[in-house]
């Protein structure tokens, strides 16, 4: 009663004294960043190189005349699987850390209720820990300590994603429906199977299709990584971009389109036959 | 970040069969995971059969390297104070930070609009109404969100700097193009998912196609594309120090400089303020989302 009278009076202030909205504040607020931010670049002259406007000619002309040339597929191809190669792998590291993390992290195992807080409370800073820093600057990091490794360029993927995975994994298995767990729990399951029978299924879907979008983001990663020495596609299009053999970088990124295309097809199919 | 649409979250709250028996009914399920095992050990044998020039990643020769690498990031190879403690040093690495933020904001505002002038492209519902050259225009439209999306914003960034001078507005460029892909094709699916009543009132009392775009659908489609910009925005902020790296502009940049002329206090400083301005950026981005509720 009183709680709402108190907003009607507010929102008569509000009217008075001319104050926007919530959603006419936000815009003001984005529209303001924006244009903080253009005004503060440099002088818009040079912005732009001598040879800019020829070089975008000469890239646009080389997207519909990419090199199909056998021998070059061929490179591209192989090229590919060594990217597809270290997402795979970078996420099967991410699921076996991320995982375990993640279950511990949404405290539904724990019964007694300090532990629980104490628990999720660790178990979340270290996924946030593992998670606040890009992928390419754990690379840069990891080739640093290590040297130019394929397991650097295996931790550098798997370690950021093992924080995103567990920190889903964890919302998800908080977030499953109560009324199946809590009729689970009156035929006298256990936590843990509360958690097999009742919380996974609720959630597979939801985590099984986020994972796919991390392999996803996995394959565009792996292409990046060769930037810190570690081959494929990535490596493919950067000499390609040096020798200015625009159609190369061309057929290398369009392997790059295809096999997100073939994962994002993979994750519908199996996203479609999992929320059935 | 890309959670699953709200479409699926709905239908997967539904309580299903345990996963088990879900294996067992369904073939599907049995060739995907043996698919996914085929992968997962043919991907280990090639990774694993890749040469590379350093320790094995077990040998105690790596993990000495580590070690003396992180001893090096707190300063300890260094003759002076290590740049963490030295204010001016943080100066530097604040107007850096600034750079960065401002790449980031740049970034964010050209792929939205970018995505909200073709979204009405995009979307089957609207341009796909009847003619086969509608059809068409959201399969092009469509495709060129996959394309840009597909490419990291590293590779953009690479191409870009052949066209733009190194700098800001190169990342942000950069940025943009990947992000423009990935909102559009969100902004497409939201169109798709609105609500036709409201549009078609509007069509009934004679208004024209830009109209309709303006009071029937973008009404519909702001909030839940302004808060997917503000989570983009977090990962543009992570992103935009990755293509300061090639673009020459921000924190990347100094980091990449740094590490190569072996400063390693100063490597560490902009890590720290590298996290700290992503935390910084989430915090605002989750105040901002509660406005856009």
């Amino acid at each position: 009663m009183t709680s709402s009278g108190a907003t009607t009076r507010a929102a008569v202030w509000r009217a008075r004294l001319a104050i926007p909205g919530a959603r006419t504040q936000l815009t003001l607020i984005l529209l303001a960043a924006f244009a903080w931010s253009a005004l503060s670049l440099d002088t818009p002259a040079g912005l732009i190189h001598t040879g800019g406007v020829a070089a975008l000619g000469e890239i646009a002309l080389a997207f519909v005349t990419p090199d199909l040339s056998p021998g070059f597929l061929r490179t591209v191809v192989s090229d590919a699987w060594t990217t597809l190669a270290f997402a795979v792998a970078g996420m099967t590291v991410a699921v076996i850390v991320g995982v375990p993390l993640g279950v511990v992290a949404s405290g539904v195992l724990q019964t007694s209720r300090f532990k629980r807080l104490g628990v999720m409370a660790a178990a979340r800073a270290v996924l946030a820990a593992l998670r606040a820093v890009h992928e390419i600057v754990w690379a840069i990091l990891l080739v640093a300590a290590f040297g130019v490794t394929p397991a650097a360029g295996v931790l550098a993927i798997g370690v950021p994603y093992a924080g995103i995975l567990g920190r889903i994994l964890a919302e998800r298995l908080q977030d499953a429906p109560g009324e199946p767990l809590a009729a689970l729990r009156a035929s006298g399951a256990s936590e843990t199977e509360v958690l097999v029978y009742g919380r996974v299924p609720a959630s597979a879907a939801d985590v099984v299709s986020y994972a796919f979008y991390r392999l996803e983001c996995a394959v565009r990663a792996a292409a990046v990584l060769s930037f810190v020495g570690l081959g494929g596609l990535g490596l493919r299009i950067t000499t390609a971009l040096n020798d200015l053999a625009f159609e190369r970088m061309w057929t290398a990124v369009f392997a790059l389109v295809l096999l997100v295309v073939g994962i994002d097809l993979w994750s519908a199919l199996v996203r479609r036959r999992l929320s059935r | 970040m890309t959670g699953p649409s709200s479409k699926n979250r709905r239908r997967a709250s539904r309580p299903g069969a345990p996963a088990v028996s879900l294996i067992r009914r369904r073939p599907f399920f049995v060739l995907s995971t043996l698919l996914l095992l085929a992968l997962v050990a043919a991907s280990w044998g090639r990774v694993l059969t890749q040469g590379g020039s350093g320790p094995g990643l077990l040998s105690a020769e790596a993990w000495r390297r580590a070690g003396e690498f992180v001893a090096d990031l707190a300063g300890a190879g260094e003759p002076g104070r290590p740049a963490f403690l030295v204010w001016d040093s943080w100066r530097g690495a604040l107007r850096l930070a600034g750079d960065t933020l401002v790449m980031s904001v740049l970034a964010a505002g050209l792929a939205a609009a970018g995505a909200l002038a073709t979204i009405a492209f995009g979307a089957s519902n609207l341009a796909g109404r009847g003619s086969v050259a509608g059809r068409g225009l959201v399969a092009v439209t469509r495709g060129v969100y996959i394309l840009t999306r597909a490419v990291p914003e590293l590779v953009w960034a690479l191409i870009v700097v052949f066209v733009f001078s190194p700098g800001v507005l190169a990342g942000a460029v950069a940025l943009a193009i990947h992000n423009f892909g990935v909102l559009g094709r969100l902004g497409a699916e939201i169109v798709e998912d609105i609500d036709p009543a409201p549009v078609e009132s509007l069509r009934t009392s004679g208004a024209g196609r830009v109209q309709l775009l303006f009071y029937g659908v973008l009404p519909q489609v702001m909030p839940q594309f302004v808060t997917f910009l503000l989570y983009r925005w977090e990962v543009i902020i992570r992103t935009s120090v990755v293509v300061g790296l090639v673009a020459a502009a921000g924190l990347g940049y100094q980091f990449r400089l740094d590490l190569a002329f072996f400063r390693y206090s100063d490597v560490a400083l902009l890590l720290i303020v590298y996290v700290l301005l992503v935390w910084a950026a989430d915090l605002a981005s989750v105040g901002l989302r509660k406005l856009a509720r």
